[in-house]
């Protein structure tokens, strides 16, 4: 790859990350104390039921908790405690949970 | 990834969802040739016998791939699958499988999984990773 290819791919992937990374994990992990009680406060979960979240992609978390909210994807716990998030609070939630060390690309 | 990776991964996929399709017309001929008990090709696509490793290669093409993304209806990174609980990998492909959850390409590729390929996937993404690391680190 040419130095100034890099250098443009470099500016992009900086440009993708900082639009992904508009929630506060903060501020997500105050909000998270609900959430905690099934994912668990690392985000490995407490029961096989539920799926571990640390580490999960930041804009997957957010879809999954915009499509509970509006109903796109059923579940009867998650549309209780999606009902109320604002979009602040899900992005929030999401760079919380996506902070933690977990997840992985696995092949 | 070098670009001739992705095309095949790529070409893959788009094979697997022809496959699902195709699958799903073949059963009620079958049925109406054998006459078979009515149900047995209930809920469209039929299961797709090949070893695990073949299964697993379909889940590689967009989940073995850091910062693959779903190109439609929406546009995010597809979940990191590494060290999720095996539980729910289970629960979630039979919710694709059964229609619950409406993702075109998980239907797709769901719809051809027995109970067995399933517990495999799982299994292999389960394992050997952070997450679990993590949780026997605690114990």
């Amino acid at each position: 790859m040419k130095p100034a290819h890099t250098l443009a791919a470099a500016i992009a992937a900086a440009a993708c990350a900082t639009a992904f990374a508009s929630g506060n994990p903060e501020a997500g992990h105050k909000k998270s104390t609900p959430c905690q009680a099934c994912h668990g406060p690392n985000g490995i979960s407490v029961s096989p039921a539920f799926p571990n979240l640390a580490g999960q992609n930041v804009d997957y978390i957010q879809e999954a908790l915009r499509q509970y909210k509006d109903g796109r994807r059923a579940n009867p716990i998650m549309k209780g405690q999606a009902a109320n998030l604002s979009e602040r609070d899900i992005e929030d939630l999401a760079a919380y949970f996506s902070s933690q060390k977990g997840l992985e690309t696995k092949r | 990834m070098q670009r001739a990776h992705r095309f095949a991964l790529g070409a893959l996929v788009a094979c697997s969802i022809a496959a699902a399709a195709f699958a799903a017309e073949t059963p009620p001929q079958t049925a109406a040739k054998t006459q078979a008990p009515a149900g047995t090709a209930q809920g469209g696509a039929m299961e797709w016998k090949a070893p695990l490793q073949n299964k697993i290669a379909q889940c590689q093409g967009c989940h073995g791939i850091e910062g693959w993304r779903t190109a439609f209806p929406e546009v995010y990174h597809v979940p990191k699958l590494g060290g999720q609980k095996p539980e729910y990998i289970i629960a979630a492909l039979k919710e694709y499988k059964s229609g619950e959850r409406a993702f075109a390409t998980m239907r797709a590729i769901a719809s051809q999984l027995s109970d067995e390929d399933m517990e495999g996937i799982a299994k292999h993404y389960g394992a050997a990773s952070n997450a679990t690391t993590a949780e026997t680190e605690k114990k």
